[in-house]
């Protein structure tokens, strides 16, 4: 089964969107930060998707995209942004670093879960 | 703020006593209030006036409005229900307080006077009429999507939003604080929240059940971080352009003092503070008191209401929640 990254510094947010993905079937594994979530990734490579929020203390996480696809050579990874930004320059950026697409929080589950297995399989 | 400006707000008077129309007439003009009055007195048409006018800064109403006794109650409780954003400022024949009234009803008024002294209705309008500061839009829409993010926080409470109010006190509610900082060409300064932890923390220990008995103040922390974030988004996304040019630049910026012993923050200038309370009450717990949670607004470095504008809304952005695909 496919492995899911969620990155985000908070907490509230790594429980929510975990035990929600979690809840749909999913292996979900968190990170604190861009910089841990780098980390994650390489440890493990089942690990097929990221969803990471933007504004995160140490490596934000536009930062972790670049260096996923740039450093890493990781092309086969997606990744999801969800963030409360909603900036058009931030998801040219994101989009630039081969972001697969933008989720503005709040998080909406049931609206998103679909899409995700999709990319996923 | 703004103190070197004359800007005058529009009320809504909702008071048929004629024979101190006069009179009350040239208090408003002292206060710089322009009232306006409906033409029919009916519930109907004046919920139709606060439809077709945005730009209110209050509402001035008579408890006996409309001829018959307790009709102007009835009627502040439609209208609050609708633009609970409108201060509403209550004249009453006898009384010059809310006594009486249920703790609801009164929550609903900003201050309740007699025509004996208008001295405390004075000192009331001059604190809680924020439309002669911050644009009307602005203040209804914090209030729209901070309930929104309160809501998704908070999924097992109503949220009940009272009045917006400006405060000049310092004194900080509660012993757990947030505060970021909000950066825009037109304005400048701080968001922050304040709640009491023990009441915030039995909430949502009880929204997690059985694994949130040993959550401790790190978790409630976590979650008022959150909320914080997800209205900080929603501020950049609606009011701050896109292109503004403050990040990066040379920002001037002041200390922030803050004395715990006193409960105390000054932010080193006298502006009042754009205020907010939230009261969370929980749907399926009906004897657990309501929980307050307040939101404050310092724009101490830099104010300029004049070049406020909304963000112009985007076709193609998808609904806030929801996966756009590249």
């Amino acid at each position: 089964m496919a492995q899911i990254l969620v990155v985000d510094d908070s907490s509230t947010v790594r429980n929510e969107v975990g035990d929600f993905l979690k809840a749909n079937g999913l292996l979900v594994t968190t990170a604190v930060d861009g910089k841990d979530g780098l980390d994650k990734l390489k440890a493990d490579p089942s690990i097929k998707l990221v969803v990471s929020d933007v504004n995160m203390p140490n490596m934000d996480g536009l930062t972790m995209a670049e260096k996923i696809r740039n450093e890493h050579k990781n092309s086969t990874v997606g990744i999801i942004m969800l963030t409360t930004e909603n900036s058009p320059a931030m998801k040219e950026r994101g989009k630039a670093a081969g972001i697969k697409g933008w989720i503005v929080k709040p998080f909406n589950g049931p609206a998103v879960i679909a899409t995700l297995q999709k990319l996923v399989n | 703020m703004n103190s070197d400006k004359q800007i005058v707000s529009k009320v809504l008077v909702l008071d048929d006593a004629s024979a101190h129309f006069d009179s009350m007439k040239a208090f408003y003009e002292e206060c710089g209030l322009i009232g306006i009055r409906p033409q029919q007195t009916g519930v109907a048409s004046v919920m139709s006036i606060l439809k077709s006018n945005v730009d209110l800064g209050g509402i001035m109403l008579y408890e006996n409005f409309g001829g018959k006794a307790g009709q102007g109650l009835e009627l502040a409780r439609e209208i609050h229900e609708s633009r609970p954003e409108l201060p509403i400022f209550l004249r009453r024949d006898a009384v010059a307080s809310v006594a009486g009234l249920s703790e609801k009803d009164a929550g609903m008024f900003r201050c309740a006077y007699t025509l004996a002294d208008l001295q405390q209705l004075r000192a009331t309008l001059d604190s809680s009429i924020f439309s002669r500061v911050y644009p009307n839009d602005l203040v209804r829409g914090i209030t729209e999507f901070t309930r929104t993010s309160l809501e998704s926080l908070f999924a097992n409470c109503d949220i009940d939003i009272e009045t917006p109010y400006l405060v000049k006190d310092r004194i900080i509610y509660g012993e757990v604080f947030t505060m970021i900082s909000i950066e825009s060409n037109w304005c400048r300064g701080y968001m922050m929240f304040q709640a009491s932890e023990d009441a915030v923390l039995d909430l949502v220990r009880r929204a997690a059940g059985s694994g949130g008995e040993t959550w401790t103040f790190r978790e409630l922390n976590n979650v008022l971080g959150e909320l914080t974030n997800l209205v900080w988004g929603s501020f950049k996304n609606r009011y701050v352009g896109h292109n503004d040019s403050q990040a990066g630049q040379n920002q001037t910026q002041v200390p922030i003092i803050i004395n715990h012993r006193s409960g105390y923050i000054s932010f080193g200038s006298e502006d009042p503070q754009l205020c907010f309370k939230y009261v969370l009450r929980e749907r399926n717990t009906p004897d657990a008191a309501p929980v307050p949670i307040y939101q404050r607004f310092v724009f101490n470095l830099n104010w300029s209401p004049e070049a406020f504008k909304e963000n112009p809304t985007v076709e193609s952005l998808v609904d806030s929640g929801e996966l756009e695909l590249f």
